[in-house]
């Protein structure tokens, strides 16, 4: 390995490297120093050492509200992406059919539209349709953002099985729901696990759709924190977003064990 | 069921096309549900939202017919609007740029060093994705912060590099440096990936007959590397372009982006249509990008081709 990289050269990409995983690290350490500071006002360096902003937070009713409704509505959004999702990852890749091009680009195309301009036409649409239970519209909304990322996972997964075995079942007389449920499904579970986290993740942090959709009673947690961050100066801030931090960590965790990293990410 | 049709049509390509039509039809179903639901949520809306654009709103607020193209002459016609335009663009310009120049030693890092280096280092540049924005931004404002409580004010005027603290926050700058931070990993995944696919007997060779290392990467790696180098400039590009959360809580009032231009007109002045037309022109610049860069790697096919 080390025959590839050597020579001056290779000593300054290792440091600017190393420079830059410490500007990469540097705003989450930040966040989490400051949340366990015994001061009044956030300010640096931090004071002593107290986890009553922790214990504030968990006491904090709109808080509270905020992650219980940013969990579900993140948990039916994997739901809803996987219902919608799976089944177009199969079209896309076992069959081939003229249009399948345009087909992939229409599905994945919410991915390159700003998702900002996403939320405000589905504002539109549906204040336009009387549509008034904010939490039924983030559903929408959040599947619309979140069915991409699924849908590239799964045909990513969908890739790597082996068309034989499919064939062989097939072969064998079982019906396709069986193969799929048999064969294919136990091969591409770690894709469509990594996916349906994926997308409880995007949903969790989504901000720009979340914005438009959300209401005063049903705010989740991005919102909760940036009205907290504009009017709020003490350390609970930085708690509440260390506790994000710690949630982001334990799904990166999971994902990297599913499978691998790189390729639950792959852009 | 195919075998039956296979023997009883004519020799022909005619027949095998037929069987794998009525093959594939079933599967070409179940993409259907998405397509439904992606037309009503998402396609109608968008054009909606464009058709929304060229409509006039009355002093009441009640938005109807006559078409007009006033909302977008008065955009690129007012000061004000127009510094918002190209503050957007030189921001996303500035941070893909800056994100390019770094994003290649920790890439060609990630790509050439052992598996254990090169997963923490994956580890390290996508775990904060799936951190929310929000915290990010809010990183950073404790980091940049323009009072002697800021970490890097803290740190230089402890180290007497500065007596009076810098004010960094609430500029482009500081958007910028929140918008890197952001959107890094879009520059060096397709980076990684493309330089994982240069075959390192090229490099090796380059070498051998004598070139420097700069000239190594100047003539083989960059050229070679141009694909995820487009890739990851149309994602920062876009994604910069298209953000809101940073520029508030980094950029305050002086660098002000499309995207709070958009949130200010629906919200605060009540202009749909002008809020509307401004959306439609953040798609445009976004749309643009893709374009050009899908050109630029179109292009380069052909002529690697011929």
């Amino acid at each position: 390995m080390n025959r590839r990289l050597t020579g001056p050269g290779a000593w300054t990409l290792y440091f600017i490297t190393a420079m830059l995983m410490v500007f990469i690290l540097a705003p989450l350490a930040v966040v989490v120093a400051m949340s366990v500071s015994d001061s009044y006002f956030v300010s640096f360096p931090p004071q002593g050492f107290t986890l009553k902003w922790y214990a504030q937070i968990l006491q904090d009713r709109d808080f509270l509200a905020a992650l219980k409704l940013s969990c579900l509505l993140a948990l039916s959004t994997t739901i809803g992406s996987l219902l919608l999702g799976v089944p177009a990852a199969i079209a896309l890749t076992r069959s081939s059919f003229p249009g399948q091009t345009l087909l992939k680009g229409l599905v994945l195309s919410p991915l390159i539209f700003p998702a900002l301009v996403t939320g405000l036409a589905l504002m539109q649409l549906l204040s336009a349709m009387g549509s008034g239970d904010a939490r039924i519209n983030l559903l929408i909304g959040h599947v619309v953002v979140t069915s991409p990322y699924v849908i590239r996972a799964v045909v990513t997964s969908l890739l790597l099985v082996d068309f034989n075995l499919e064939d062989a079942a097939r072969t064998l007389g079982a019906n396709r729901l069986k193969t799929f449920w048999r064969i294919t499904l136990p091969q591409i579970a770690p894709g469509v696990a990594a996916g349906a986290l994926f997308a409880f993740m995007v949903s969790f942090d989504n901000y720009p759709v979340t914005m438009w959709l959300a209401n005063s009673e049903y705010s989740p947690v991005p919102l909760v924190l940036m009205r907290q961050l504009v009017n709020v100066f003490d350390p609970s801030v930085p708690a509440m977003s260390t506790v994000i931090i710690i949630l982001a960590v334990v799904g990166v965790l999971i994902l990297e064990r599913l499978v691998g990293l790189r390729r639950a990410a792959a852009v | 069921m195919s075998s039956d049709t296979q023997v009883l049509e004519p020799a022909s390509s005619r027949p095998k096309e037929g069987v794998a039509l009525r093959l594939t039809l079933p599967a070409f179903l179940l993409a259907v549900p998405i397509l439904i639901f992606l037309a009503i949520f998402f396609f109608y809306p968008a054009i909606n939202l464009l058709f929304f654009s060229l409509l006039t709103q009355d002093a009441k607020g009640i938005v109807g017919p006559p078409l007009t193209a006033a909302h977008y002459t008065r955009f690129f016609e007012v000061d004000l609007y127009l510094r918002v335009f190209w503050n957007t663009l030189r921001i996303s310009l500035v941070t893909s740029a800056f994100a390019i120049v770094l994003g290649y030693p920790v890439a060609i890092v990630m790509a050439k060093s052992g598996p254990i280096v090169s997963r923490i280092i994956a580890l390290i540049v996508i775990a904060p994705l799936i951190v929310s924005v929000v915290v990010r931004s809010y990183g950073w404002q404790l980091i940049l912060a323009n009072t002697p409580a800021g970490l890097l004010n803290w740190v230089l005027m402890s180290l007497g590099i500065t007596s009076e603290p810098l004010a960094i926050l609430y500029s482009e700058t500081a958007v910028v440096i929140g918008s890197l931070h952001v959107f890094f990993p879009m520059m060096v995944l397709p980076l990684a990936s493309a330089l994982g696919k240069i075959d390192p007997n090229l490099e090796d060779c380059a070498r051998t007959l004598g070139a420097p290392w700069w000239k190594v990467f100047l003539r083989v790696t960059l050229p070679l590397s141009v694909p995820g180098l487009v890739a990851g400039f149309t994602l920062v590009f876009s994604l910069t372009a298209g953000s809101f959360v940073t520029p508030v809580i980094l950029g305050g009032t002086t660098a002000t982006m499309l995207g709070n231009l958009i949130e200010q007109q629906i919200f605060v002045v009540y202009n749909w249509p002008f809020g509307a037309a401004i959306a439609v022109v953040l798609v445009l610049v976004v749309f643009a990008i893709n374009t050009l860069s899908m050109r630029l790697l179109e292009g380069r096919r052909f002529r690697t081709m011929s």
